[in-house]
């Protein structure tokens, strides 16, 4: 007997009460849903299996697959829904709060989706959700980047969708494990869902779509999208591609790709997206690489990074709610006022974390990911990590918050950073806002100084000591470097007005022009068809008022053509002369046959008609 | 706050803290020669202080780079989208 409910539901469920509520009831009902989820999935982690199994013509759908790779996941979506719903409780607009709700419950579903159809279901509900927190923007800007997202993952999921048929075809099993894998056609099932999988981890190229849309979000919203999405896309690749090679190297590039494009960004929270595709590259390679210290890394990163990431996001939520800007052209000197110093603290927390600094959550799964690249010797991958280690802490840990707090725009020096609203006197954000930050920081710090609550969770058992003395030295060299190399080129990453071209250009310039082709040349040309047929109608209706006449135009006019060449000749001209008499008058009166003439014709007709009748088959076959 | 830190205080803290790094690797790495040597994959691990070149280096490098590549292809005006 089954105790207990798939914690996707509570959250989906639990969403549809959510405008029913009001003031303080609705705000505890919000923090007790996490609550009950995560008490739910420790009652779930007392017995793994397989659950609530449902058949459907002919297939076994399983929504409940539990196991210790799915239950971690559970945890960290659970626990992040809690600190993230904290963090947006003095949102005002219920729908708000239920598309996020809907977005956590559905990500739970692909995680404990045993099959390949529940694992659509929830990934298509997943996609529409989020939605939602990036429309509740409410500008043009965010409608835009809005309708950039859905189409994106709707391709994505049709990519999903036709590797699911295929696969289902080939096998006749619907069961969600290992998919094979190779070169050639017969592999084609595993390449759709491979990309499906690989646009929700936003792989390049097929990553642009989270730089564009995620800085759209609203506040709150976007520290939802940090989290669900990406991270539930390495679980589905774990699962299904653990091992795959090209992984190692997507990953690596990924991860230099991210920072790359971070070091440009104007826009802080584009920057902290940029970061996010960096992050997930190291994930991606650990599933490449496939080993069990490799993918306990990548979990654990992943576990990780969605503590880190959501906190990284609320601090840069936070100047964004509180100033109304988020471009470094616009922000800078906060700290000299004394605005935010603690959120700033709280930033720096997660700004550790992603950068890797011992005693942070970072620096424990982060280098196990480096590590088992080491351990499978492959050296350019390893720098290429290490590399990004070291451009993720310039941009996170350096860039952002120098150039937020204390970096000094020339034509404000004197002037106080304009603060949105001025009644509201916060010099900090709102307590909800602040505390959320606070539990997120603090697991941060909690994970780092004590690794094996997070070890002691992962599905493989752990032999790695982050804290091995030859790690800490080297990573204190690596940052402390890095920090000087970033002192001495501080000039270099002032904020520019500009925005820096990506994938997404191919869809967004060829889309345009694709649709110009649509509404110009494609309609003229069926519009100027359209117009040639009604011409030669419109002809045969001239045609008809007058057919004698307009047989002799016709005639007069072919005449001329042929006479034209031997042009002073009186012919030609006295057809021409004829020729423009008969079009002024046309159609002039009509040349009657008298009714008798026209029966006799009929007469006639008829009579031959007779005679050819019957005579036929006799005179003549 | 009582001590207050000024700029030189700061910049001789950091100091230190680069020189230490780059001490306490010498140090381990010539006090015990096999176990460093187990703990490393590749060659240049073995090398006191790589870290710290490679931080610097690998920044300098990631703020070049990237700032090429802005300028000279990838960088638009923030209108460039609906202008096209």
């Amino acid at each position: 007997m089954i105790e207990w409910v798939h914690p996707g539901l509570i959250f989906i469920l639990g969403a549809l009460l959510i405008p029913v509520l009001k003031g303080r009831w609705k705000k505890v009902y919000l923090l007790l849903l996490p609550i009950a989820a995560l008490i739910d999935l420790l009652y779930m982690s007392t017995s793994k299996g397989v659950f609530w199994s449902i058949p459907l013509l002919g297939y076994e759908l399983v929504f409940g697959r539990v196991d210790q790779l799915s239950l971690v996941f559970g945890y960290v979506f659970t626990i992040a829904a809690f600190c993230m719903t904290l963090y947006a409780l003095h949102v005002k607009e219920d729908g708000q709060h239920v598309s996020a709700f809907l977005y956590v419950g559905s990500t739970l579903g692909v995680v404990f989706a045993g099959d390949l159809f529940t694992l659509y279901l929830f990934w298509e509900v997943m996609a529409f959700s989020s939605l939602f927190l990036i429309w509740y923007r409410k500008t043009k800007t965010s409608s835009e980047a809005g309708f950039r997202y859905i189409m994106v993952h709707i391709f994505g999921g049709i990519c999903l969708l036709a590797g699911i048929i295929l696969h289902v075809q080939n096998t006749g099993s619907i069961a969600f494990d290992s998919f094979n894998w190779g070169m050639g056609w017969g592999y084609l099932p595993s390449y759709f869902i491979f990309l499906g999988f690989l646009i929700n981890a936003a792989v390049p190229p097929l990553h642009a779509w989270l730089a564009d849309a995620y800085p759209e979000a609203t506040v709150t919203g976007a520290i939802f999208l940090t989290a669900f999405t990406t991270k539930s896309a390495i679980y589905v690749l774990i699962r299904g591609f653990s091992g795959v090679e090209i992984l190692i190297w997507l990953g690596a590039i990924m991860a230099v790709y991210g920072v790359i494009y971070a070091v440009l960004e104007n826009d802080i929270r584009r920057l902290l997206a940029y970061s996010i595709i960096s992050q997930g590259g190291y994930m991606v390679a650990g599933i490449g690489i496939g080993t069990a210290m490799a993918i306990d890394g990548s979990i654990a990163h992943a576990l990780c990074c969605v503590l880190y990431m959501a906190l990284l996001f609320m601090g840069a939520g936070v100047v964004l709610e509180m100033t109304g800007r988020s471009k470094f052209t616009e922000l800078g000197s906060l700290y000299k006022y004394k605005y935010m110093p603690l959120t700033l603290l709280l930033y720096m927390v997660g700004a550790f974390s992603i950068s890797g600094f011992p005693l942070f959550s970072g620096f424990v799964s982060k280098t196990m990911v480096v590590e088992s690249a080491a351990l499978i010797h492959q050296p350019i991958v390893w720098l290429l990590l290490e590399g990004a280690a070291v451009g993720t802490f310039l941009v996170a840990g350096l860039k952002l918050p120098y150039l937020t707090w204390f970096g000094i725009r020339e034509k404000d020096k004197d002037k106080e950073p304009f603060v949105e609203s001025k009644t509201k006197a916060m010099k900090e954000p709102p307590k909800n806002m602040f505390v959320a930050m606070g539990i997120t920081a603090f697991l941060c710090v909690f994970i780092g100084v004590y690794p094996q609550a997070l070890y002691g969770i992962l599905p493989y058992s752990v032999d790695y000591n982050p804290y091995a003395v030859s790690h800490i030295i080297a990573m204190s060299q690596l940052l402390l470097f890095t920090f000087v190399a970033f002192w001495l080129l501080r000039g270099m990453l002032r904020g520019t007005p500009t925005i820096t071209l990506d994938t997404d250009w191919f869809y967004r310039v060829w889309g345009k022009k694709f649709i110009w082709f649509c509404e110009k040349p494609l309609i003229s040309f069926a519009d100027s068809i359209d117009e040639k047929v009604r011409r030669i109608a419109d002809s045969f209706v001239w045609f008809s008022k007058n057919p004698p006449i307009a047989s002799r135009i016709m005639m007069l006019t072919v005449s001329m053509v042929f006479l034209r060449p031997f042009n002073p000749n009186p012919l030609y001209t006295r057809y021409a002369h004829d020729l423009e008499e008969l079009r002024k008058l046309y159609p002039a009166e009509v040349h009657r046959l008298a009714i008798g003439s026209g029966v006799l014709l009929v007469l006639m007709f008829f009579t031959l008609y007779l005679i050819i009748y019957l005579t036929y088959g006799v005179l003549w076959v | 706050m009582g001590i207050k830190l000024e700029q030189r205080h700061l910049f001789g803290i950091l100091c230190v803290c680069l020189a230490a790094s780059i001490l306490a690797d010498v140090l381990v790495k010539f006090h015990g020669q096999a176990e460093a040597q187990a703990h490393t994959a590749f060659l240049w691990q073995t090398i006191p202080g790589f870290s710290a070149i490679y931080g610097f280096v690998g920044c300098v490098l990631i703020i070049v780079v990237s700032k090429s590549l802005g300028h000279l292809w990838l960088q638009r005006e923030e209108d460039y989208y609906e202008k096209h």
